[in-house]
C-alpha cells in the first residue's frame, strides 16, 4: 500500500476505534447479570429475602440503593461517629456476636454504661418499632439516638456529627453519590437504615425444616422442642411462627417480671406511654440467632438459654404487673433441653458475613 | 266429574305446598308431615285400595297413588291429600334433578323421602350425641383445675364455631373449632389435649355447633 | 283582663302550691326523664370505696389461677393512695361453698389494709345454706351508714327450694346452683322476708339521704337463662325509688354493666376469676360493652374497681380492667343521657 493510502487507512481505523471507545465510554453501563431482575433503574438494591422471612417495608422517603447501602456500611463500622472516636454502631451491635454483644449492658464511650442490653440488628428491619420500649417508629429514628446518647456515642448533637463528617472527603463524595442534598442528619440516618435493611438473617436449620420441608434439617430433640414451643410452653403466642414466615415476635409489650424484684426497676414501655398496664413491659424480642446474642432479656440478666427457660418455667418473676399470659409451665427436664435445642436451630448460616465485608478502619 | 275434582284437589294441594314451603325453612316438621302422610299410604296393595292418578299443574308430572277405596272418588281426606301432595312433589323434584336442576326441596336417599320412624330415630341419635357433648362441656375433668368449658361459655356462648376456619391469635395459625377446643383444654383448663378423632372431641364439637344453630357461617371473621 | 287575686286568695293559692311542691319533693325523682332533681340535692362528704368480687376460689391444691387473681386484686387495692374508705366484697368468694375455699378467701382478704364489708353470692351459700358464711362473716342482710350515705347489703340469691323434694345432696345442690346455664335453675329473688326487712330498714331514712344497695344479682331483669335476674326486682325497686339518689352496685355478671331504671342507677362489678360474655338478649342500652377477653391472658376481662361517692350522693363507677385502659361511668353521664339516643347494643360490637 502506498504511504498516503496507509495514512488514509490508519485514520479510518483510528476514527472507527475512537468512535467505538467514545460510544462505550459515555454510554450507560450495561446492568451486570447479578443485578438484573431488580425493578426500574440499575441503582436499586436487589434485596434477597432469605427463607423464612418476608420483605421489609421500605419507606418511600428512603428507597434502597447500592450507594446508600455502601455508605451505610461505612458509617455503621465507623468509630468516628462517636465523640472520642472509640465507639461505632458495630461496637455494641457486633457482627461477630450476632450483631449484638456479649456484655449484659453495653459499654459506651469512656467506659460509661446505660441500663439495657443491646438487641440484635439482624432482622430489625422487619419490626414496627425499635428499642426495648418501642420508642422509635423506624430504623431511621433509632439510628439517631445512640449517636447523641451521652453514655453511648456521646456526640453533643447530630448537627455536630454532620460538621465532623463534612470534614472527611470520602464522606463528602459518598454522601453526594447517595443523596442529592449530601451530608444531613436525616441522610446519615437513612444511610445507616438502608444498610440495616440488608441485614436479613433467615435460612436457618429451622427454616429449612419448617418452610423448606427438609425432614433432617433439625435434630429430633429440636423437633420435640418445636412442639413444646407451640403447645405446652405457650411460647408461640408471643414469639410468633406463622405458616409462611417467622419473626418470632408479636411486636407487642409484655411484663415477664425481669428486673421488677430489684430496687428502681426499669419500667420499660410505661416510660413511653405512661399507661399503667405497660409497667415493666418490654417488646418481645425475636429469637432468630438467639444462640449468638446472649446474655438475654432487656437487662442482660439471663446468662444462658437454659436460664431463660427456667425463668419462664417457674412463671416469670412475680410483680403486680406480671402479664396474665405468664404462668408456671411445669416442663420436664427433657422438655426444657429440647426447647433449648430448638432455639439453637434458629441460627442463620454465615451471620458475620451478612451485609457484606467489614470495612477496614 | 272425577277429573274436575282431581283438578280442584290439585290446585288446593299446590297452594298447601306453597304454604308448607314457607314454613319449612330449617324446620323438619313439614318433612315429617309429608313422611307421615306417606307412611300412611305405604304398602300399597292393601285390601280395599285403588289406584288413582294425579297430574300436577305443570301438565307433565303425573303420579299414580294407591288410595283407600272409600276415597277413590269425592273429596279426599286430609291425610290422603297430603300423601298426594308429597308424591307429586317428590316426582317433580326427581324429574328436575334428572334434568340437572337441584330444585328447592332436597329429598335424600334415592328419591325416597324420610319416613317418620327414620326422622324420629335420627333426631334421637343426634339428641344423644349432643347431650354427651353437653355433659363434657360441663365436666371439669377435661382439665386439672376445676374449670369446665361452660364457666366462660354458658350455653356455648362466645364460642363462635361459625367463624372457623380462621387465624386464631392464641395458636398463631389458621385453626378449626377442634384446634381451639384443644387449646382451651390445655391452657385455661390445664388439661391434656384430645386426639382429633377422640369421641369426646367429636361430642364437644357436636354440642357447640348445635348450640349455635342458626348462625351464618362467616369463616375468617374476628 | 281577669280580676285581681285578693291577698287572702293569694295566700291560699301559694299555700296549696307549697304543699304541692312539698309533695312533689317527696315523690321527686320518680319520673323516667332522669334529669337531675332541682335544689333539694343531698349533701354528703365525698368518699371512695373499692370493690373486689366473684373470686370463685378453689383450694390451692386444685387451682392456683384463681388464687393469683384475688391476690393481684388485693395487692392493687392495697397500693391505692389514698386508701379507700372500705372495700366491698361482692360475693362468690368460694366456687363450691366449701370450708377450705371460704377459709382461703378469708385469709387472702384479711391482707387488705382497708376495712371490709362482705356480701354473699350463690356459690358461697348453697352448699350449707350459708351456715359457714354467716359464721365467718356475720349476717347476710344488714345496713350501715357512712358519711351521710345509707348502705344496704342484701342476699339477692334466694331461690325457691327445689332440692328437698328431689332429695339432692348438699353438693348436688351446690353444683346445680354453680352452673350458670342450668336449665333446671330457679330465678334469684330477694324474697318477701328481706323485702319486709328492707321496708322497715328504710322507713326511718329521710328521702334525701343517698341510698347505695349492694346485691349479688342485678336487681333487675337482664337474662333469665343465666340468672342475670332478680324475679322480684320491681317490688324491690318500688321500695327504693322513693329516694332521691339510689344506686345499686351488684356482682354476679362478671362484666362492665350499666343500667338505669327510673331514678335508680345500676352498676355491675368485675370478677377477678373470669369474664362472662354479654347475654344474647336483654343487655341494657346504657352499657358500653367491654371487649372480648383473650383467653391466653388469664387476667384479661377481669379486675376490680372503685366507686366514688359524689357530694350530691351520686356515684362515679370506675372499672379497673387488668391490662386495659381504665373505664368509668359517671353519674353525670348516666343521669342525663337519653336512652333512646344510645345505640342498640346488639347492633354494635362486640357481639358474642
Amino acid at each position: 500500500m502506498s504511504e498516503e493510502r496507509q495514512r488514509e487507512f490508519a485514520k479510518w481505523v483510528l476514527l472507527v476505534l475512537g468512535s467505538i471507545l467514545l460510544v462505550f465510554g459515555v454510554a450507560p453501563r450495561p446492568v451486570p447479570p447479578e443485578l438484573q431482575g431488580a425493578a426500574a433503574s440499575a441503582s436499586d438494591y436487589p434485596l434477597k429475602i432469605p427463607l423464612g422471612l418476608i420483605d421489609p417495608e421500605i419507606p418511600a422517603a428512603n428507597p434502597l440503593t447500592l450507594a446508600k447501602v455502601e455508605l451505610g456500611r461505612q458509617l455503621y463500622f465507623d468509630k468516628r461517629l462517636s465523640v472520642d472516636d472509640t465507639v461505632s454502631c458495630a461496637t455494641c451491635h457486633d457482627p461477630h456476636h450476632g450483631f449484638a454483644q456479649s456484655e449484659a449492658i453495653s459499654i459506651g464511650i469512656q467506659g460509661k454504661k446505660g441500663n439495657r442490653n443491646a438487641p440484635t440488628v439482624l432482622n430489625a428491619a422487619l419490626f414496627d418499632m425499635q428499642f426495648w420500649d418501642g420508642r422509635a417508629p423506624s430504623l431511621e429514628e433509632q439510628a439517631k439516638a445512640p449517636i447523641v446518647n451521652p453514655v453511648e456515642m456521646g456526640m453533643p448533637s447530630l448537627e455536630a456529627l454532620v460538621e465532623k463528617l463534612k470534614k472527611i472527603p470520602e464522606y463528602r463524595i459518598s454522601f453526594s453519590e447517595a443523596f442529592p442534598d449530601g451530608i444531613t442528619v436525616d441522610n446519615i440516618a437513612r444511610a445507616i437504615a438502608a444498610y440495616e435493611r440488608t441485614l436479613l438473617a433467615g435460612d436457618s436449620p429451622f427454616d429449612r425444616y419448617f418452610y423448606g420441608k427438609e425432614e433432617n434439617a433439625i435434630s429430633p430433640a429440636a423437633k420435640r422442642g418445636l412442639e413444646v414451643f407451640r403447645e405446652k410452653g405457650r411460647c408461640v403466642t408471643c414469639h410468633e411462627i406463622l405458616s409462611s414466615f417467622a419473626l418470632f415476635t408479636d411486636q407487642k409489650f409484655h411484663n415477664v417480671g425481669v428486673g421488677m424484684d430489684k430496687p428502681n426497676p426499669d419500667l420499660g414501655r410505661f416510660l413511653v406511654t405512661k399507661e399503667e398496664k405497660d409497667t415493666g413491659a418490654f417488646k418481645t424480642p425475636t429469637l432468630r440467632n438467639v444462640a449468638l446474642t446472649g446474655p438475654y432479656m432487656h437487662d442482660g440478666s439471663e446468662p444462658t438459654l437454659e436460664s431463660v427457660v427456667e425463668l419462664y418455667d417457674k412463671g416469670g418473676i412475680p410483680n403486680r404487673h406480671l402479664d396474665g399470659g405468664i404462668r408456671p409451665l411445669n416442663l420436664s427436664a427433657q422438655e426444657k433441653k429440647d426447647l433449648v435445642e430448638f432455639m439453637k436451630s434458629l441460627t442463620s448460616p454465615g451471620v458475620e458475613k451478612i451485609g457484606g465485608p467489614i470495612p477496614s478502619q | 266429574m272425577g277429573k274436575r275434582l282431581a283438578a280442584l284437589v290439585l290446585v288446593a294441594v299446590v297452594i298447601g305446598l306453597v304454604a308448607l314451603a314457607y314454613v319449612a325453612s330449617g324446620n323438619s316438621s313439614p318433612q315429617t308431615d309429608r313422611s307421615a302422610a306417606l307412611t300412611a299410604g305405604e304398602g300399597g296393595d292393601q285390601a280395599g285400595s285403588d289406584d288413582r292418578a294425579f297430574k300436577l299443574c305443570d301438565g307433565e308430572t303425573e303420579v299414580v297413588i294407591s288410595v283407600p277405596s272409600a276415597e277413590k272418588t269425592g273429596k279426599m281426606s286430609r291425610e290422603v291429600a297430603e300423601q298426594v301432595a308429597a308424591r307429586l312433589m317428590q316426582e317433580w323434584t326427581i324429574q328436575k334433578r334428572s334434568q340437572g336442576d337441584r330444585g328447592s326441596l332436597l329429598l335424600a336417599h334415592k328419591g325416597e323421602p324420610h319416613s317418620r320412624r327414620e326422622m324420629r330415630t335420627w333426631d334421637a341419635e343426634l339428641d344423644k350425641a349432643v347431650k354427651e357433648g353437653y355433659r363434657l362441656f360441663h365436666d371439669s375433668s377435661l382439665g386439672t383445675n376445676g374449670i369446665s368449658c361452660d364457666m366462660c361459655h354458658p350455653d356455648a356462648d362466645d364460642t363462635h364455631p361459625y367463624t372457623y376456619p380462621k387465624f386464631q391469635t392464641q395458636l398463631k395459625q389458621v385453626a378449626l373449632l377442634r384446634d381451639m377446643i384443644n387449646w382451651c383444654i390445655e391452657n385455661p383448663l390445664e388439661g391434656k389435649r384430645l386426639a382429633d378423632d377422640d369421641p369426646r372431641m367429636k361430642a364437644l364439637e357436636m354440642y357447640i355447633l348445635w348450640a349455635n344453630k342458626g348462625e351464618v357461617a362467616v369463616p375468617g371473621k374476628h | 283582663m281577669g280580676r285581681k287575686v285578693s291577698r287572702r286568695e293569694f295566700l291560699r293559692l301559694s299555700a296549696r302550691g307549697a304543699a304541692a311542691a312539698g309533695l312533689a319533693g317527696l315523690f321527686g325523682g320518680l319520673g323516667s326523664s332522669g334529669s337531675r332533681p332541682a335544689e333539694a340535692a343531698p349533701r354528703v362528704e365525698p368518699f371512695t370505696f373499692a370493690y373486689i368480687s366473684d373470686t370463685h376460689l378453689y383450694e390451692k391444691k386444685l387451682n392456683m389461677r384463681f388464687v393469683r387473681a384475688i391476690e393481684k386484686a388485693v395487692a392493687d387495692v392495697n397500693a391505692l393512695d389514698p386508701q379507700p374508705d372500705f372495700v366491698l366484697f361482692g360475693g362468690d368468694l368460694a366456687q363450691l361453698g366449701q370450708k377450705g375455699e371460704l377459709d382461703l378467701g378469708r385469709e387472702i382478704l384479711s391482707g387488705l389494709r382497708a376495712k371490709k364489708y362482705m356480701m354473699v353470692g350463690e356459690h358461697d351459700w348453697y352448699l350449707d345454706m350459708g351456715e359457714y358464711w354467716r359464721q365467718l362473716f356475720g349476717p347476710d342482710t344488714y345496713s350501715f351508714d357512712h358519711k351521710g350515705v345509707h348502705f344496704v347489703v342484701l342476699n339477692s340469691v334466694i331461690v325457691e327450694d327445689y332440692w328437698t323434694a328431689t332429695k339432692m345432696t348438699p353438693m348436688e345442690r351446690m353444683k346445680a346452683m354453680a352452673q350458670l346455664d342450668n336449665p333446671e335453675g330457679r330465678p334469684f329473688t330477694v324474697g318477701e322476708r328481706q323485702r319486709e326487712w328492707l321496708q322497715r330498714d328504710l322507713a326511718g331514712v329521710p328521702l334525701d339521704r343517698p341510698i347505695i344497695v349492694f346485691s349479688h344479682s342485678p336487681l333487675y331483669r337482664y337474662y333469665k337463662n343465666w340468672n342475670f335476674w332478680t324475679d322480684d326486682a320491681e317490688q324491690v325497686q318500688a321500695l327504693l325509688s322513693r329516694f332521691q339518689r339510689v344506686t345499686v352496685i351488684h356482682a354476679h355478671t362478671h362484666q362492665v354493666l350499666t343500667n338505669r331504671i327510673g331514678n335508680i342507677h345500676f352498676h355491675g362489678v368485675l370478677s377477678t376469676a373470669w369474664p362472662w360474655p354479654y347475654a344474647p338478649k336483654g343487655l341494657p342500652r346504657y352499657t358500653r360493652q367491654q371487649d372480648r377477653a383473650d383467653p391466653f391472658d388469664q387476667f384479661d376481662g377481669c379486675g376490680w374497681g372503685t366507686v366514688e361517692v359524689l357530694p350530691d350522693g351520686g356515684v362515679n363507677k370506675n372499672y379497673h380492667l387488668w391490662g386495659r385502659k381504665k373505664t368509668a361511668v359517671t353519674y353525670e353521664w348516666l343521669s342525663t343521657v337519653n336512652e333512646a339516643a344510645l345505640p342498640d347494643p346488639y347492633q354494635v360490637g362486640p357481639h358474642y
